[in-house]
């Protein structure tokens, strides 16, 4: 039995495995129901089907997938804390926080200059500045540590390194930043638009390498702002970051 | 200002027309269009506190089940252009992004996700399908009147959708200020920390946020309008209790600039300005509350600099409180509950219709229809990320290609984002023409507290649904109502337009009671 929308002249599987995987099944749960109800599709797609397919089946899907040995990539540490089964397991946030660094592939870096400064990678500068920032490098990636500095409070000169383009996971302590790295996004990702309000320093898209807890780092804020013609167009506007020698 | 047209082939009284479907189709490409340049060009989705893609999937799926009936009910009490007139003049979470985006684009987004899935066909729900974009249509065009375009889009990203009469109040009553004055700082303080409380009480979207404009107040001077909506205890239940002490549920910023000309207005409610915009570009500010029992904007702390500057100041203090609450209730939910929200706040997004027409129920916008529900055990991150990923940006999913000749605006690549409705089925291919009723829907998160802030206190939903069908703002009465900009040009001196004038002067310092007239009273 084949759907109506398996008959398509120009369609092709998905681009990601994962997801064609999910559709396949899916599509084959939708025609053995559908064989199941002996309806017609008219019959079956508000009607019977609704009632045939359940979340049940759903369930099923995603355990198929997870017998596999396969487990997801996760972005809300909520979904590691509250599924562990089924999630790759979360970095440790806390306890390795000294050794802990970001390690992107597409990083650039280079020795230590005249004055010091080792080239540690690029970002997109959110708002273009009379002068560079220096600070000292705080990585916050996890509620556990939001709650830490509310508490104990934000020590001063922090340029916070997140891999969170969101605007919420810091927003208790987000003003007190001095400047910020992003591992992801855009300019106009939510975190790039609150840094903008505040003027707060910030880099997003940043790709990065060889910064740990407690460095001396240096941002190039006086590269231009990325616009949102370099975004459509792929052009590439790098904002540099510098670890200082200590 | 009620009561539903019947309107062929959208209601199910007859057949869908040709004209109809074409209209529909044009719609749904406008939507698809600008869906994908705003996805490419304005964000990327990421938050390691809110599974985002994952509730964006749900809340899509969340609006094709169930947009169809709220909007048909909504338009029971008061049509989609009347919904539009209703909430031009106040800050009301009626905008450009919950409706010039959101609407048609989480609808149609969840037919194109489950068309990819195989649970529908093209064709199935043409009615529904025909009867959103219909609505949809008319209340852009309504909400555009006084510039007459669909969308912001279509006005090259541009909003002003404010009439003269109201555009010269707010210009009078803004007071100016430079960097280093209080003024100046507690404005930039509170800009930045309402900002990252919305995108809070929003669970990591825009939504609560809107900007509109930008107009000229002179040769070296913009403005805009910037909204902030849903920031006290409103139809949004996980804001009970946290947001009890906020005073104001919308707050209107009239943002002057100087040196900087925003270039982009875009339908997410998102500005840009070239050179960028920064802090000490600021060059005037006012202040204002509104919502539907409010005839237009009311000022706040506007009597003088130095009261403005106090009340800005407080005002952010009740958000950095409230925002310190939220975030621990947040931080404490499990994934379901965070789901939960996201979807209904994306869902929901448009719920603000209801408020207009007085019909709002928490059973019709804040539970997740078991249609959708099923749909959650697929929901992991990484499936949600890349199912979305292909479905906003890549356009991968097979119903999103096309024959090799085509070549899609923007991206010129032969794909689109949304499937059109086949005109076969007025050679009798055969459809199945609605949804059907929305069913009793469930969610994880508390139930939704009695408590509505509003302009006359807080009001029970009984007291509030009332209160709206109790009034009618005097410039909304017939006479007043369509005595449109093209009117005014012509009819300034009649006393007429003198009345029209004055009753957006009301509340303004420097303009009640002046009229038609130009400069200062």
């Amino acid at each position: 039995m084949k759907l109506y929308v398996d008959h398509d002249r120009y369609g092709e599987a998905p681009q990601f495995a994962l997801v064609e995987a999910v559709h396949n099944s899916v599509r084959d749960l939708v025609r053995r129901k559908l064989k199941e109800s002996g309806d017609d599709w008219a019959s079956f797609v508000f009607g019977s089907g609704e009632k045939l397919i359940t979340k049940a089946d759903f369930e099923a899907i995603d355990a198929k997938i997870v017998a596999t040995g396969y487990r997801y990539s996760f972005t809300s540490m909520a979904s590691v804390r509250d599924r562990p089964d089924i999630y790759k397991p979360a970095p440790d946030t806390t306890t390795n926080a000294d050794t802990f660094c970001f390690e992107h592939p597409e990083a650039v870096t280079g020795p230590p200059d005249a004055e010091g400064r080792a080239l540690c990678g690029v970002g997109d500068n959110v708002s273009r500045r009379p002068t560079n920032i220096r600070g000292i490098a705080r990585y916050i990636r996890s509620s556990e540590q939001v709650i830490h500095y509310m508490k104990n409070g934000m020590p001063e000169n922090t340029v916070a390194i997140i891999d969170d383009s969101g605007g919420t996971l810091t927003a208790p302590i987000c003003e007190k930043f001095h400047a910020v790295i992003c591992a992801g996004g855009t300019v106009r990702s939510h975190l790039g638009i609150l840094t903008r309000e505040y003027g707060i320093p910030c880099l997003m898209n940043a790709r990065i390498s060889g910064i740990y807890e407690g460095d001396e780092v240096e941002i190039e804020t006086t590269a231009p702002a990325k616009t949102a013609e370099a975004y459509q167009t792929g052009q590439d506007m790098p904002a540099y970051i510098w670890r200082i020698a200590k | 200002m009620s009561g539903a047209e019947t309107r062929t082939g959208v209601t199910g009284n007859t057949p869908l027309t040709y004209a109809q479907l074409l209209e529909a189709n044009n719609a749904i490409q406008i939507c698809g269009d600008e869906t994908y340049w705003l996805c490419v060009t304005r964000t990327v989705q990421g938050s390691k506190l809110f599974p985002v893609s994952a509730y964006i999937l749900l809340s899509y799926a969340n609006a094709f089940y169930r947009y169809p009936e709220v909007l048909r009910k909504i338009e029971k009490n008061m049509r989609a252009e009347d919904v539009a007139d209703r909430c031009r003049g106040i800050g009301m979470k009626v905008q450009a992004a919950t409706m010039g985006w959101c609407l048609p684009a989480f609808y149609l987004l969840g037919r194109e996700w489950l068309l990819s899935l195989g649970l529908l066909r093209p064709q199935d729900a043409a009615e529904d399908i025909a009867y959103v974009m219909d609505f949809w249509r008319r209340f852009e065009l309504g909400w555009h009147r006084n510039n007459g375009h669909i969308n912001n889009a279509a006005y090259g990203h541009r909003s002003q959708i404010l009439p003269n009469r109201r555009l010269e109040v707010f210009k009078a009553d803004i007071f100016p200020c430079v960097p280093g004055e209080p003024l100046h700082e507690a404005t930039l303080g509170f800009l930045a920390t309402v900002s990252q409380y919305a995108f809070l009480t929003a669970c990591e979207c825009r939504l609560n946020t809107a900007n509109t404009g930008p107009y000229k107040l002179d040769d070296d001077q913009e403005m805009l309008v910037r909204d902030f909506m849903d920031m006290g205890e409103s139809s949004l239940p996980w804001l009970d209790g946290v947001t009890a002490d906020i005073t104001y549920n919308n707050l209107t910023v009239t943002m002057a600039a100087r040196g900087c000309h925003f270039d982009i207005l875009d339908d997410w409610g998102s500005f840009e300005s070239k050179p960028e915009f920064r802090g000490e570009m600021l060059s005037g500010v006012g202040l204002y509350t509104s919502d539907l029992l409010t005839d237009g904007h009311v000022p706040v702390g506007m009597g003088s600099p130095e009261e403005l500057t106090a009340t800005l100041n407080k005002i952010t203090e009740e958000l950095k409180v409230a925002m310190n609450k939220l975030w621990l209730r947040m931080a404490d939910w499990s994934r379901d509950q965070l789901m939960d929200a996201g979807a209904l706040m994306y869902y929901a997004s448009i719920k603000d219709i209801a408020h207009v027409a007085g019909c709002f129920e928490v059973s019709d916008w804040l539970e997740i229809d078991p249609r959708a529900e099923r749909l959650r055990p697929i929901l992991n991150d990484e499936y949600a990320d890349l199912a979305l990923g292909e479905l906003v940006g890549y356009l991968t999913l097979p119903n999103q290609v096309m024959s090799p000749f085509e070549m899609m605006k923007h991206s010129n690549k032969p794909q689109r984002v949304l499937t059109p409705l086949p005109l076969s089925i007025l050679a009798g291919e055969d459809y199945v023409p609605t949804v059907g009723p929305i069913q009793p829907g469930s969610t994880t998160l508390d139930p939704k507290n009695d408590r509505y802030n509003t302009t006359r206190g807080t009001l029970t939903l009984a007291e509030y649904n009332q209160a709206v069908r109790d009034y009618t703002p005097e410039s909304l009465t017939p006479k007043y109502r369509f005595l449109c900009e093209t009117w005014v040009k012509y009819n300034a001196h009649t006393e007429l337009a003198n009345e029209l004038y004055k009753i957006d002067q009301r509340n303004s310092r420097t303009l009640k009671g002046r009229g038609t007239g130009k400069g200062p009273v």
